[in-house]
């Protein structure tokens, strides 16, 4: 297996700067994911480090070998595609053993690597089919297939489940994570579903407009985002967000939002950054499973609010609702639905609170 | 009232494909008829339309007047040769303008299409004199070269239309999987393009095989005959052998037929169904 290192690595097509100097290392048996909205640059990326597109500036190391001008057949790599590239004119026992024949792999050897690899994704039953007989998922499988049989140092994967129907895609990325347990192959995954980057990723790249926004495990990601952008990005529904200002009457400083109507107190360990945030614009961020109905902790505002819509998910309810300062929508348990226009008085945690600079978008910490 | 339009539309459809068929194939209907004619059937009135005495010896006498067999061997040579060359010119053409990041494509493109524009009357003089120059008049090059610069242009760009439709990351997947450019042109690109490789080589045949000019031109001497230029032969000074021009025609458009029938089998559709999502 191998180590992946990016060193300043820059992409232009033309005068058009899509990739601007990434520095980021993978380490050995790691599974990073590359997440971020469409164009972005995510996919770009990994095209660079697969070899099919060029590098403007900056390094590529695979096992400390830098990889640059190699290509992609020389970066003992494998990568599954979003539109699974299967060979049309071959079986699915030639599509998964075209790499071994490339390299010339004795008959007797490739025959017991197929079928290992087949028995892996249980698709030994497929092998003399076509990929025109087979499912989206089972096409997924084969690809998947072709891209362990060869025991590349590096997996690289391009939205591999974008295409496939919500149930499936779920099926397919427990797969996914089941296979790198097994096989702790290094594996760099692009998707735009922070879904998918939360439960494969031991850590997560978001990306945007070819900036690297936040590099981090998906705890950090979801509790500690650096931005705005991060914050917005993860979650779903994604982080709240209301206008908000720090005033500080009597020594004490306080969240307003709405230009006053409402305002709480800032937890404890806030204080002392809040004394010097008076007077500033701020987006204040909470996550919807961080309102409720009950005072939960300590550190609890409350603010009043009107239902607006009620959408029930069978484990949870998600509530939209109406406040001073705009609209948030929590995540409630599913006995608590409350009807439309009805009056509540919400708890907002605020040991999970966030505050974001309004011109920059910047994440402030105490 | 809506049924009957439907059924006039049907008719009229079927009434404008009968003409198509007809006047694509009555011709060659007339000629193989003629040529199991005897000479005195063929002027007797009324005309018969069916062979009232069938014969076979005007395809003896065809052979036997003039060295058919050697014209038709020099057709095959030129035509397969000149095929062969044009498709791998054309593909390694056709491939670079559909998928290198080539600087100027489509001036090269509308190159190549305005290159295929010049009548062949005026590229006569210049192909002969060059070939002169070279001393290969008379020889099977004199031929092979002019045909590939003539199919070049039109087999280019049926091959880069298919090359296009091919997606781009049954490639990528190749060259990951180790094969070189070249590799992953040659094993996933050309066997998915084959439709285009078959229509595009069955052009280049055609071009080749019909040509008259340059043939009669460039390969005057008796041994170097295409059969186009064979068959204007078998009419003499005051006669014209309709009998024997027509049976020498059918020996002519067999090869052609049997080609065309061949590779119609394997230019099959939706091959690529299947490889990508959709």
């Amino acid at each position: 297996m191998a180590s992946v290192e990016l060193t300043r690595v820059a992409k232009s097509f033309g005068s058009t700067k899509v990739i601007h100097g990434i520095d980021l290392r993978v380490d050995d048996g790691e599974f990073v994911v590359f997440v971020g909205p469409s164009g972005c640059g995510k996919s770009t990326l990994l095209r660079m480090i697969a070899g099919l597109e060029s590098v403007t500036d900056g390094t590529i190391r695979i096992s400390d070998v830098v990889v640059n001008a190699l290509p992609p057949r020389a970066r003992d790599i494998a990568m599954v595609f979003q539109d699974y590239a299967l060979y049309p004119h071959k079986s699915v026992y030639e599509n998964i053993c075209f790499g071994l024949r490339l390299r010339k792999t004795s008959a007797a050897e490739l025959d017991r690597r197929v079928r290992e690899a087949a028995d892996i994704l249980q698709i030994a039953h497929l092998l003399d089919r076509y990929p025109r007989a087979l499912s989206g998922g089972q096409r997924q499988r084969v690809a998947m297939g072709r891209a362990i049989v060869r025991d590349p140092q590096l997996f690289l994967f391009d939205e591999p489940l974008s295409n496939l129907d919500a149930l499936l895609r779920n099926e397919m990325r427990t797969e996914i994570k089941k296979l790198h347990r097994r096989l702790r192959a290094t594996s760099i995954y692009v998707t735009h579903d922070q879904v998918e980057a939360m439960t494969l990723a031991d850590r997560i790249v978001v990306l945007s407009g070819g900036h690297l926004m936040q590099l981090g495990s998906p705890d950090d990601i979801y509790h500690r985002p650096v931005s705005k952008f991060v914050a917005g990005f993860t979650g779903s529904p994604p982080m709240n967000f209301l206008p908000a200002s720090v005033a500080r009457p009597n020594g004490v400083a306080l969240v307003e939002l709405a230009g006053g109507r409402e305002r709480f107190a800032l937890p404890a360990r806030w204080q002392a950054l809040g004394a010097t945030l008076v007077g500033r614009d701020f987006e204040f961020g909470i996550r919807p499973e961080d309102i409720g109905v009950e005072a939960r902790g300590n550190d609890v505002a409350e603010i009043a609010s009107t239902v607006i819509v009620t959408e029930p998910l069978g484990a949870e309810n998600l509530v939209t609702l109406g406040t001073a300062g705009g609209e948030l929508t929590a995540r409630f348990a599913a006995g608590v639905a409350p009807r439309p226009d009805e009056a509540l008085r919400l708890r907002l945690d605020l040991s999970h609170m966030h505050l974001f600079d309004r011109q920059t978008g910047e994440a402030l910490r105490p | 009232m809506r049924r009957n339009e439907l059924f006039t539309a049907g008719r009229l459809r079927l009434i404008a494909a009968a003409v198509v068929v007809v006047n694509g194939f009555f011709p060659a209907v007339w000629i193989l008829l003629t040529s199991v004619k005897p000479e005195l059937e063929l002027v007797r009135k009324p005309i018969t339309y069916l062979p009232h005495e069938f014969t076979l010896d005007n395809y003896v006498q065809v052979f036997r007047q003039q060295p058919l067999g050697l014209y038709l061997a020099n057709s095959v040579i030129v035509a397969s040769a000149s095929t062969v060359v044009t498709l791998l010119v054309s593909a390694c053409a056709a491939y670079a303008i559909a998928r290198l990041r080539l600087r100027h494509r489509d001036l090269i493109l509308s190159a190549i299409i305005a290159s295929s524009t010049f009548p062949l009357v005026t590229l006569l003089v210049p192909i002969f004199q060059t070939m002169r120059a070279v001393g290969l008049l008379n020889t099977y090059p004199a031929l092979i070269l002019p045909y590939v610069v003539l199919s070049l242009p039109v087999c280019t760009l049926v091959l880069v239309s298919f090359f296009q439709s091919i997606p781009r990351d049954l490639e990528n997947a190749a060259m990951i999987d180790g094969a070189t450019r070249f590799g992953a042109m040659w094993r996933i690109v050309v066997p998915l393009a084959a439709p285009g490789v078959f229509t595009a080589g069955i052009l280049a045949f055609v071009n080749s095989w019909d040509e008259f000019l340059l043939a009669l031109s460039l390969n005057s001497a008796a041994r170097m005959r295409t059969l186009p230029v064979g068959i204007a032969l078998y009419q003499g000074e005051f006669t014209f052998p309709w009998h024997i021009i027509a049976a020498a025609l059918v020996v002519a458009i067999v090869p052609i037929a049997v080609l065309i029938a061949l590779f119609q089998e394997r230019v099959v559709g939706g091959l690529t169904t299947g490889g990508m999502k959709g």
